[in-house]
């Protein structure tokens, strides 16, 4: 592997996000904010609590889609940007160290401390993280565990890294080359698992896992 | 005026982001809109844009209540230079109050963030989408004036995503 992930990781990390006299950040090609964490888990944990069990799954699957697309349009934002190019091209020799570096910035950019495992090119990609925000979400349970997987921004994102790297070309609409890959998440830490893991797949290929 | 401080750390070891000791993550105006169309898309499941709202407003309220007692900030005109530093500093956009008192006020934004984002994303809407600059200032005017969240309603009467040259607030306690 060409990519130096500690060095993306401590570059991309002190890239400048501060705001214009417009109070936006434009960065990556998109415009970036820096919120607490805790907005985002409050949202997504408030939207899934009160609804039914058999309705649950339906917000989670609209939260990982919120996420999927979004990793899709930021992701092509981030490797198609000029602080990709500075820090991260020179490493870049093929499409699977264009995944590894994406990773990486995902990292930087306090998403989660998330690795490749295992990657089979066009078909399949394993990701680890030992270390992800969304877990906090367990916090707010009873003996620190909560009750069901909660990582929809990594599932999302993951997802859609692999409809970049292998689904075709850049959609700006969406309509093609988006959801072509879908994620699964197997372990997570905010259910007491040691690390979380997420497992994604062509799209036809989902429901096996 | 008031002046905000500051201070970002990175966790090398944890590859966390903090602002003043606060856990905050790096995302987008995809990401911001998309859970915005999503509070919209499962109002027949969940009444999303009230979550939106509110968690927006609890969360912020704790970021600046927290703020003003960290720094001993009790000045209403200090509190508000504060909140209106923040609002900019976090890539919210730029907010102008052109009212305020305990009963309410109004906010003016000449940038909005979301309104922004979503322009860029998908163009123009025929309702306004500011759920989180809303929450935004219900949690700000809580903490500036000491009350408890849920004291204030916020509603958009003007709005940048409907075409307007800026959005503004209406509070009411």
């Amino acid at each position: 592997m060409a990519i130096d992930r500690n060095k993306v990781i401590e570059d991309m990390s002190k890239v400048s996000v501060g705001a214009n006299k417009d109070g936006i950040i434009p960065a990556f090609n998109v415009l970036v904010n820096q919120w607490p964490a805790a907005f985002w888990n409050e949202f997504s944990k408030r939207m899934i609590e009160p609804v039914d069990d058999d309705i649950k799954e339906d917000v989670e699957g609209l939260l990982i889609n919120a996420a999927h697309e979004c990793g899709y349009h930021t992701g092509y934002g981030i490797i198609t940007s000029k602080e990709w190019d500075a820090a991260v091209k020179p490493m870049v020799e093929n499409v699977e160290d264009v995944l590894h570096g994406a990773f990486a910035v995902f990292t930087a950019w306090g998403w989660a401390d998330a690795e490749i495992m295992e990657l089979v090119p066009g078909e399949k990609m394993v990701v680890r993280s030992y270390n992800y925000y969304e877990a906090d979400i367990a916090e707010a349970y009873p003996g620190k565990k909560a009750p069901r997987l909660s990582a929809h921004m990594i599932r999302g994102v993951c997802g859609a890294f692999m409809d970049l790297a292998y689904g075709g070309d850049y959609d700006s609409t969406g309509n093609s080359g988006l959801y072509t890959f879908r994620c699964k998440q197997t372990k997570g830490i905010e259910c007491g698992d040691e690390y979380g893991e997420f497992i994604a797949v062509k799209s036809e290929e989902y429901e096996k896992l | 005026m008031a002046e905000l401080k500051l201070t970002h750390t990175f966790d090398a070891k944890n590859k966390r982001h903090f602002l003043n000791n606060r856990l905050t993550v790096l995302h987008c105006h995809h990401y911001a809109t998309l859970f915005t169309q999503l509070s919209l898309d499962a109002k027949d499941i969940v009444d999303g844009t009230r979550i939106l709202q509110e968690s927006t407003e609890d969360v912020f309220y704790n970021v600046l209540t927290a703020y003003y007692k960290e720094n001993g900030i009790t000045d209403t005109s200090d509190r508000i230079d504060i909140a209106v530093q923040m609002f900019s500093a976090i890539g919210m956009g730029k907010m102008v109050v052109a009212a305020s008192d305990t009963s309410g006020g109004e906010i003016a934004m000449p940038h909005a963030y979301v309104d922004e984002g979503w322009l860029k994303k998908w163009g123009k809407n025929k309702e306004p989408v500011n759920f989180i600059g809303a929450g935004y200032t219900a949690g700000m005017f809580a903490a500036v004036f000491d009350k408890p969240t849920r004291t204030y309603s916020v509603t958009e009467t003007k709005s940048k995503v409907m075409g307007a040259d800026e959005s503004r607030f209406k509070v009411t306690g």
